[in-house]
């Protein structure tokens, strides 16, 4: 059952379109992330769920009622935001009780479900402190607690991690999977780090210019990236992308670029000769031989792999993994070849389609991950 | 080192010449009649006496003068704190066409000397039936502390990280039930700023008291004790300091009260980013 649906919204400020006929479909107790770099729409569509902003065309409905009138406290959400927003003058427990005493939940009810949310989150000792003594972790437990109390029907959280370290922000990730585990609730995600997103999510809605791009589980977006943009937002280290064209030869597809070529095996009927793009991500990409020849530019040593770029014909950069046993040296000639089964190919532009035959389903993991999620909680 | 000891002279000097003043009034109101004008004067009284604060309040209208003072200052600060909290919250928080404008405008009022509006807002007082009143002082008090009480708490307003409202409504606060919650608590040290500022301005002025007001149940202190005590035979000096030291005590009373609210770090750890 769809439990959160926008259909067709736009969201314009002035002479900006922030949101433009975005649709999306969130299935109940879904993890979903708005994934996109800043500016891309993603937090103006969180506002709109929450009721922060309100659309200027289309429809949004939570659960089977309409909320574009509603005002955000009708909605049945709870929002977590990037700076926490808690309130500086209230103690951690007062911030907790907020919601509940807006209402109108009675004095002892509201205590025992303070007392219940924060032994959850391990803040019970520091229930009578004020925000402005808590650490940043332990601030950013306070938003949640905040969030949680009230088990509303949809969770919003507007980057919660971001001002967090990054070992806290690996620690808070696992927790907030779990949580999600344990609340089997619905979550909506705003974020721009996609490690974020791919280890959270069991779909990611990834945005640019305001402009839905793919929504679908994260192995889907990083092994069938739906266009160019997908492609090179999604991946740390990301795809390497070439430009070049396509070419029919003999009844085969061959894409060419500066100084080589390599077959498109798996071009869909959408493929056209002339003008396209290549993607091949750094394991895609083998290193020691083949009928490439690139100039070591850097060696970025990660502990289990060896990130390295080269530079092949004039300018290019390709990223590859090696093993950390093969001496690789920087400003040394080595050969790469592309792995032809691995390689994407897409149209020409910045969101140019990926051409590449269609895999078997794209909807069928998002279903079955949620279904396990279900059966263990 | 040397120059660290000539800034503290400098610095100390500066201190006394302001308190000096404050000093001989204090000094004066106490001496007895007799050791005012001696020559050389006497730094510190021979004989302190209370004799004349005891004149001024069982002998003059003094207490009337000072309630009077008390009720004008105390609606001014009120009309302009309740005005300005809400005129900064509509400059900071909503959007609409003319907004800047509007707080320019505003601005722009205060810039013009006070003197220039007497006469229009005397005649338009007196056209409304308040001359001689304790309330026609409060709104020409209220045209000129105003302006300025709304652009210092539009920009404590501005500090307040929206996000705080958001989350208030989020929390299912109504955007009053946000504000009264949330924003007024943070608004707190700008309020009380906003008050002394206006009270102060309101326990001073002069001018507006002396032309607005002439009947003598509605005048205020200022007005009040220069009529009473300076006329054109005589100055009462005594009688004048003693005067001068029981207005200014309401001042630094208040002061002293509301001064760790104005320096208190109120809003920090709030928000974060």
């Amino acid at each position: 059952m769809a439990d959160v649906v926008l259909s067709n919204v736009n969201k314009v400020f002035g002479t900006f379109t922030a949101v433009d006929g975005l649709n999306l479909d969130i299935r109940q107790g879904e993890f979903v992330s708005l994934l996109g770099p800043s500016g891309c729409g993603k937090t103006t569509t969180l506002r709109m769920l929450a009721g922060l902003e309100f659309p200027s065309g289309g429809e949004i409905r939570i659960g089977d009622r309409m909320v574009n009138d509603l005002a955000p406290g009708q909605r049945d959400i709870a929002m977590v935001f990037q700076s926490y927003a808690l309130y500086p003058h209230m103690s951690v427990g007062q911030n907790i009780a907020y919601p509940l005493k807006k209402r109108g939940v009675a004095k002892a009810e509201r205590t025992a479900m303070v007392a219940k949310t924060a032994e959850m989150l391990q803040l019970t000792p520091l229930l009578n402190r004020k925000p402005r003594e808590l650490s940043g972790g332990q601030q950013q437990r306070v938003a949640l607690g905040r969030a949680l109390v009230r088990d509303p029907k949809v969770f919003l959280l507007d980057e919660p991690l971001s001002n967090l370290d990054a070992k806290l922000r690996g620690y808070m990730r696992a927790e907030l999977i779990e949580l999600h585990q344990r609340l089997g609730r619905t979550m909506v995600y705003v974020t721009h780090d996609q490690l974020e997103a791919m280890t959270m999510s069991d779909r990611i809605a990834v945005m640019e210019s305001g402009k839905l791009q793919q929504f679908a589980p994260p192995q889907v977006v990083y092994r069938e990236p739906a266009n160019r943009f997908v492609a090179s937002f999604i991946g740390t280290p990301g795809m390497n992308i070439v430009d070049g064209e396509l070419l029919q030869e003999n009844g085969r597809w061959i894409f060419q670029s500066q100084g080589f070529s390599v077959d498109a095996p798996n071009l869909g009927p959408d493929a056209q000769s002339g003008a396209a793009a290549m993607g091949i991500r750094p394991e895609g990409l083998s290193i020691g031989t083949g009928p490439i020849e690139g100039v070591v530019q850097l060696v970025e040593q990660t502990g289990h792999e060896n990130i390295v770029v080269a530079r092949v014909g004039d300018g290019l950069r390709m990223t590859g993994r090696t093993n950390p046993d093969q001496p690789v040296r920087a400003g040394e000639t080595i050969k790469l070849s592309i792995d032809a089964n691995k390689a994407h190919f897409f149209a020409e532009g910045a969101t140019g389609k990926r051409l590449n035959k269609a895999a078997a389903t794209s909807d069928g993991p998002a279903k079955s991950q949620s279904a396990l999620k279900e059966a263990t909680s | 080192m040397a120059r660290k000891i000539l800034f503290n002279i400098f610095a100390w000097m500066v201190v006394l010449m302001v308190a000096f003043p404050l000093f001989w009034m204090l000094v004066t109101s106490v001496k007895p009649q007799f050791e005012l004008f001696r020559r050389p004067p006497s730094m510190l009284p021979e004989t302190v006496t209370f004799e004349h604060y005891w004149r001024l309040l069982s002998d003059t209208n003094f207490l009337g003068y000072f309630w009077n003072s008390v009720i004008l200052s105390t609606a001014t600060t009120f009309v302009v704190v309740t005005i300005a909290t809400i005129g900064a919250y509509s400059l900071v928080r909503f959007r609409y066409r003319g907004r800047e404008t509007l707080a320019f405008l505003v601005l722009f009022t205060y810039l013009l000397p006070s003197v220039v509006l007497i006469l229009p807002l005397y005649l338009m007082l007196v056209e409304l039936g308040l001359s001689n009143t304790i309330t026609s002082l409060v709104i020409a008090y209220t045209t000129f502390a105003l302006p300025y009480a709304l652009w210092l708490l539009r920009s404590f307003m501005a500090g307040i990280p929206e996000d705080l409202e958001s989350a208030a409504l989020v929390d299912g606060a109504t955007r009053l039930g946000a504000f009264k919650d949330v924003i007024l608590p943070q608004l707190l040290p700008g309020i009380i700023s906003t008050a002394l500022f206006t009270f102060i301005l309101s326990w001073n002025e002069y001018l507006y008291a002396l032309v607005l007001v002439n009947s003598d149940e509605s005048r205020p202190l200022t007005t009040g004790v220069m009529n009473m005590l300076i006329s054109s035979f005589n100055i009462e000096w005594s009688l004048l300091m003693a005067a001068s030291v029981m207005m200014s005590v309401p001042l630094i009373i208040v002061f002293a009260f509301l001064q760790s609210y104005l320096t208190r770090g109120f809003g920090a750890g709030g928000v974060k980013g």
